[in-house]
This record gives C-alpha cells, sequence and structure tokens, in this order.
C-alpha cells in the first residue's frame, strides 16, 4: 500500500518531485500557476537526486544478486541508501506544505508516512524479517515505481515529457502494485511473533500514564487497513490511466 | 405596466431539462438557474418578485427538483463564486433583467441540533458504560465493581457534567447562523466524539488505573481549573447568545460584561473555546490519563483553526474591531 500510495499520489499529479506536469496530466481543471524559477530549479534538482539515488539501490540490488548468486538476504546490501533515500522523501510532504508542489498535503504525507513506517518500524526494528523473501519483493517494486516516478517529475518541470516515462508510469503500476503490497503485507505478517514475543514498542498497564498500546495489536489494524485502502487507490490509478493515456492518443492524432 | 407575452415562454428552454415551472407570463425580472458544473439549465422563472429573497427563489426552485430541498441548495452568481444568502434580496444583486444563477447540490443536510445532540448524547452515555463497568470491558471479574480511587469517581462527574452541559446549551442557548450542515458530518463528528470518549473512559475506568502522582493536591487544583473554565465557557456562551436576538443572524462585536469571565474578550476573539481547552486540560491534570491529553491536543488543534477563522471574519467585517485581540491564547495564537 506504501507503493500503492505512491504511485496513486503521483497519478494525481501529486507527490514530491511533481511541479506542473505539462500535457497529459488530466486532473481536471486547474490553474496553471506552478512553481516559480528557483523552486522549479531546486525541484529538478531534488528529483534528479532521487532518481539517481533509486537508480543506486537498483544497480546495488542487481550487484549483490550476481555476486552472491542468490536472491536471498540482498536486503543488506541495498540497506543505507534505501533508508537514505525513502526517508529523505519526507521533504515531499514539506513541498506539499510550503506550497512549490500542488499536492494535497494530508495524501503526501499519508503516502511517505507509510513507507517510513515500513523501513524504519518494521524491517528496521525486527531484524529477524530482513532476511525474508518478502522485503526483496517490495524493495523491488518500489525502486521500479520511484525511478519512473522521479524521472517522470523531473521531465515534467523541464517540459520535456517522453511518452514511455508516461506510459511506463501510468501502466507498470498494474504488475507492481499488487507485487509492493504482497512485499509489504507478507513482511508485516513476518515480523508479528518477534514484535509479541519482545513486547516490541508496547506499554501495558499499570503505568503512570495509564496508557497502553499494543504493538503487535497495531499491526495487525495495520495489516486490515489493506483491504479497504488499497482496492481504492488502484482503481484510482486504473481510471486515471485511462484518462490519461488516451488523452494523449487524442492529442496525437491532431498533431 | 403593461402585460407583454414576451418571446420566451414560461416552461424551461433546455429540451432534456424536466424542470416546468408554472408561472403566467409576465414583465417582471426573470431567473434563469443552471448546473453550475454542466451549465445545463435548471429551471426559468418568469415571474419574480423585484423583492424576492433568495430563499424564496429556493422555493420556487424546489417545486420543480423536490429532491432539492432548500436546505441543500448553494445558488451563486459565479459558478464558482461564493454562495448567496438567503436573505440576499434578487433586486440588490448586480443582475440584468435576467439573472442568472447558478445551482450547486450541497448534498444531503441534516440540522446542526441534531448533529450536537448526538454527538455530545454518545460521550455522555458511553463513559457510564465504562464507569460501571458493564460486562465484556475488563474482566469478568470486574463486572459492575466500582474504583477504589476517589478521583475516578470526580472524574466521572465532571465528564458528566460537561457533556450534560452541552447538550443542555444545545437545546437552550445557542443559536446557529446555519441550520443545517451535510449529512456526513454526522458520522465523522460522531466517530471522533464517541471514539475518543470510549478511549479516555477505558483507562480511567481500568481496574488497574494508577492515581495521579501528586495526590489530592493535583485532583484540587486540576478540579478548580475545570470549574472556572467550565463556568467561563457558560458565561461566554450566554453573552454570546446575548448579542444575537433569537431568530436573527446578526453578527456584533463581543464585548466583555459585567460577568468577570467575559473579560477575556479583551485578549481574545473565541473565549470559548479559550475555555475549553483549559477545562479538558484541567480533565487531563485531574486524571494523568495520556489519551486525556492527546484529545486535548486535538480538540485545541481544530479549535486554534476555527478561532482564527472567526477572527479572520471579524477582522474583515469589522473595520473598528480591537486590536489587542488574538485568536484563541492571548498574545500568542
Amino acid at each position: 500500500m506504501a507503493a500503492a500510495a505512491a504511485a496513486t499520489a503521483a497519478a494525481k499529479g501529486n507527490g514530491g518531485g511533481g511541479g506542473r506536469a505539462g500535457a497529459g496530466d488530466a486532473s481536471g481543471t486547474r490553474k496553471k500557476k506552478g512553481p516559480g524559477p528557483l523552486a522549479t530549479a531546486y525541484l529538478v534538482i531534488y528529483n534528479v537526486v532521487m532518481t539517481a539515488g533509486w537508480l543506486v539501490i537498483a544497480v546495488g540490488l542487481v550487484r549483490a544478486y550476481l555476486a552472491k548468486g542468490s536472491y536471498h538476504s540482498l536486503y543488506y546490501s541495498i540497506e543505507k541508501p534505501l533508508k537514505f533515500f525513502q526517508t529523505g522523501a519526507l521533504l515531499e510532504i514539506l513541498h506539499c506544505a510550503i506550497g512549490i508542489v500542488p499536492s494535497s498535503v494530508v495524501l503526501t504525507s499519508f503516502q511517505v508516512m507509510s513507507r517510513v513506517f515500513l523501513i524504519w518500524a518494521v524491517t528496521h526494528s525486527v531484524k529477524e524479517v530482513q532476511s525474508e523473501d518478502s522485503v526483496l519483493l517490495f524493495v523491488i517494486a518500489w525502486t521500479i515505481t520511484e525511478i519512473i516516478r522521479y524521472s517522470f517529475y523531473t521531465f515534467s518541470l523541464l517540459n520535456h515529457l517522453p511518452y514511455l516515462i508516461k506510459w511506463a508510469r501510468y501502466t507498470l503500476f498494474i504488475v507492481l502494485y499488487p507485487m509492493g503490497v504482497s512485499g509489504e503485507l507478507l513482511t508485516i505478517y513476518a515480523a508479528l511473533p518477534f514484535v509479541r514475543q519482545a513486547g516490541l514498542y508496547s506499554i501495558s498497564l499499570p503505568n503512570k500514564y495509564n496508557f497502553s498500546f499494543d504493538y503487535y495489536a497495531f499491526l495487525i489494524l495495520i495489516m486490515i487497513s489493506y483491504i479497504p485502502i488499497f482496492p481504492q487507490l488502484y482503481f484510482h490509478m486504473i481510471h486515471q490511466r485511462r484518462k490519461i493515456l488516451s488523452h494523449t492518443e487524442e492529442h496525437k492524432k491532431f498533431e | 405596466m403593461s402585460l407583454l407575452i414576451p418571446e420566451k415562454i414560461s416552461l424551461s428552454s433546455a429540451s432534456s431539462s424536466p424542470g416546468r415551472c408554472p408561472f403566467p407570463t409576465a414583465e417582471y425580472p426573470e431567473v434563469e438557474i443552471l448546473d453550475a458544473k454542466t451549465r445545463e439549465k435548471l429551471c426559468f422563472l418568469d415571474k419574480v418578485e423585484p423583492h424576492a429573497t433568495i430563499a424564496e427563489i429556493k422555493n420556487l426552485f424546489t417545486k420543480t427538483h423536490p429532491q432539492w430541498y432548500p436546505a441543500r441548495q448553494s445558488l451563486r452568481l459565479d459558478p464558482k463564486g461564493k454562495s448567496l444568502k438567503d436573505e440576499d434580496v434578487l433586486q440588490k444583486l448586480p443582475v440584468g433583467t435576467t439573472a442568472t444563477l447558478y445551482f450547486r447540490d450541497l448534498g444531503a443536510q441534516i440540522s446542526w441540533v441534531t448533529v450536537f445532540l448526538t454527538e455530545y448524547a454518545g460521550p455522555l452515555f458511553i463513559y457510564l458504560l465504562f464507569y460501571f463497568r458493564v460486562p465484556f470491558i475488563y474482566g469478568h471479574k470486574y463486572d459492575f465493581t466500582s474504583s477504589r480511587h476517589t478521583v475516578v469517581h470526580l472524574a466521572c462527574i465532571c465528564h458528566s457534567f460537561h457533556y450534560v452541559k452541552r447538550l443542555l446549551e444545545t437545546l437552550f442557548v445557542h443559536r446557529f447562523s446555519h441550520g443545517t450542515m451535510p449529512l456526513r458530518n454526522i458520522f465523522k463528528n460522531c466517530t471522533y466524539y464517541w471514539g475518543f470518549a470510549a478511549w479516555m473512559a477505558y483507562y480511567i475506568n481500568h481496574p488497574l488505573y494508577t492515581p495521579p502522582t501528586y495526590g489530592a493536591q493535583q485532583v484540587k487544583l486540576a478540579l478548580a481549573i475545570f470549574v472556572i473554565c467550565q463556568l467561563g465557557n457558560f458565561s461566554i456562551h450566554m453573552a454570546l447568545r446575548d448579542l444575537r436576538p433569537a431568530g436573527s443572524k446578526t453578527r456584533k462585536i463581543p464585548y466583555p460584561t459585567k460577568n468577570p469571565f467575559t473579560w477575556l474578550f479583551l485578549l481574545v476573539s473565541c473565549p470559548n473555546y479559550t475555555y475549553e481547552v483549559g477545562s479538558w486540560i484541567g480533565f487531563a491534570i485531574m486524571t494523568q490519563c495520556l489519551p486525556v491529553a492527546l484529545f486535548s491536543l486535538v480538540g485545541f488543534t481544530q479549535m486554534t483553526i476555527w478561532a482564527k477563522g472567526k477572527h479572520r471574519s471579524y477582522l474583515k467585517e469589522f473595520r473598528d474591531y480591537p486590536p489587542l485581540r488574538m485568536p484563541i491564547i492571548p498574545f500568542l495564537l
């Protein structure tokens, strides 16, 4: 769902690096204001850096696979850049808040925080799941999605968006979403017994703040929340795809 | 004024539109109502009194589209503009002989009073379920037992008093500007109030509840804060009520009265919110319960947003608005 939310937010012309997306950003009637020249320059740099960062992760995965000869436990090879670049995406919330990116702060926060949650509160915190294959599943999904998303924004900001990138962003999600969601859910599920055992991030009564929190139950609630949220995001993307890709087809006819 | 037969017929001119306005033709201002999004002609009124109000036009519109009762109609001069008020008079608006109004459906509406009563009755009742330790909440050995801590009983009295006060104020004190709000608000609001009430009540009335660290001293201080703020909040509600005659929607600058609690108006636009936050801070100190503190924080955030909005509209409407006043916290916020 972190994967799904990211791509959806992206599809709404939204998400961290997006400035005016130019042609094909069919989000209905919107003021063509866009960020100023300084903000645009900053956003281009931001999106280029993020594209590069996720490319580093992609290359890291491939090299590790070739070196090890298997696809197990590749997380350790890309742990640091993954943490760095995914956490860096928190800046995107700031971009929305200060208005240089025309997206909803709430939606972007939700999207970024869910990613950051998976990385830090699940994968990092529960060491035992780091060797799970499910981690590779969502890392690959996120990596491909983010490389495409950030390059989409870069090109949009420069008003030169290759159709291939637009196509990729609005088509690959069909496979990457379910893949990412599966990886995320399996990872959370794998973490459960260890959370229960260690009482991780949990506090029980009695205590002087008269408060209790059961992280195990919380994780289960998170997993359940995927059920209503994922289909909504997924079908929204499908809808956007029809709108945007057919819109461009018509435009091309008249050129 | 001669009665001419105009070229326009009195039936709606859009062939697809089903609106049929049963008014005879005459030389009166005409009103056409278009859908703000699709620009479809929804209704054509061609005998409208010049001094008709928007409220009256809404009633006429309902006759042809009964599913859109007046409370859910938003009529405006510009499709993206602000809604016209019910009291606005047609003649005084910047329209020609044919007024074009744009219609937006506000969705199903529910009365403010209904929403308030429902959202406040919930916490009152729910808290008591936990206080009396009704079965299936805590372990079976605790069913219908009573806490041995005085503060727990005191907290129940305070919480219940607070919501009884709110219910009574809704019925007898408040004078609402709007009759209705969107229906979905009742679900949103009730989830918030009822959810937090259950969450707080669960811990305060829990068999393993830990009383405040500084004992009776802490409870006494917190109770004092709570009581003062409740009195303050009530005083402000009464003062605001007296600003507005029954049945009217007038707005005036509120000023301090003889009641010392209202002197907070000197420093703040919305002292009712100030006192409300104060009450909940008092309750949080009294119970030393983190969920209560969180509820206070969320409430404070929402009330600050409302206070800032109210403050801004006061400033816009009144040139002579006292400059010392802040929205919710004296000198700060």
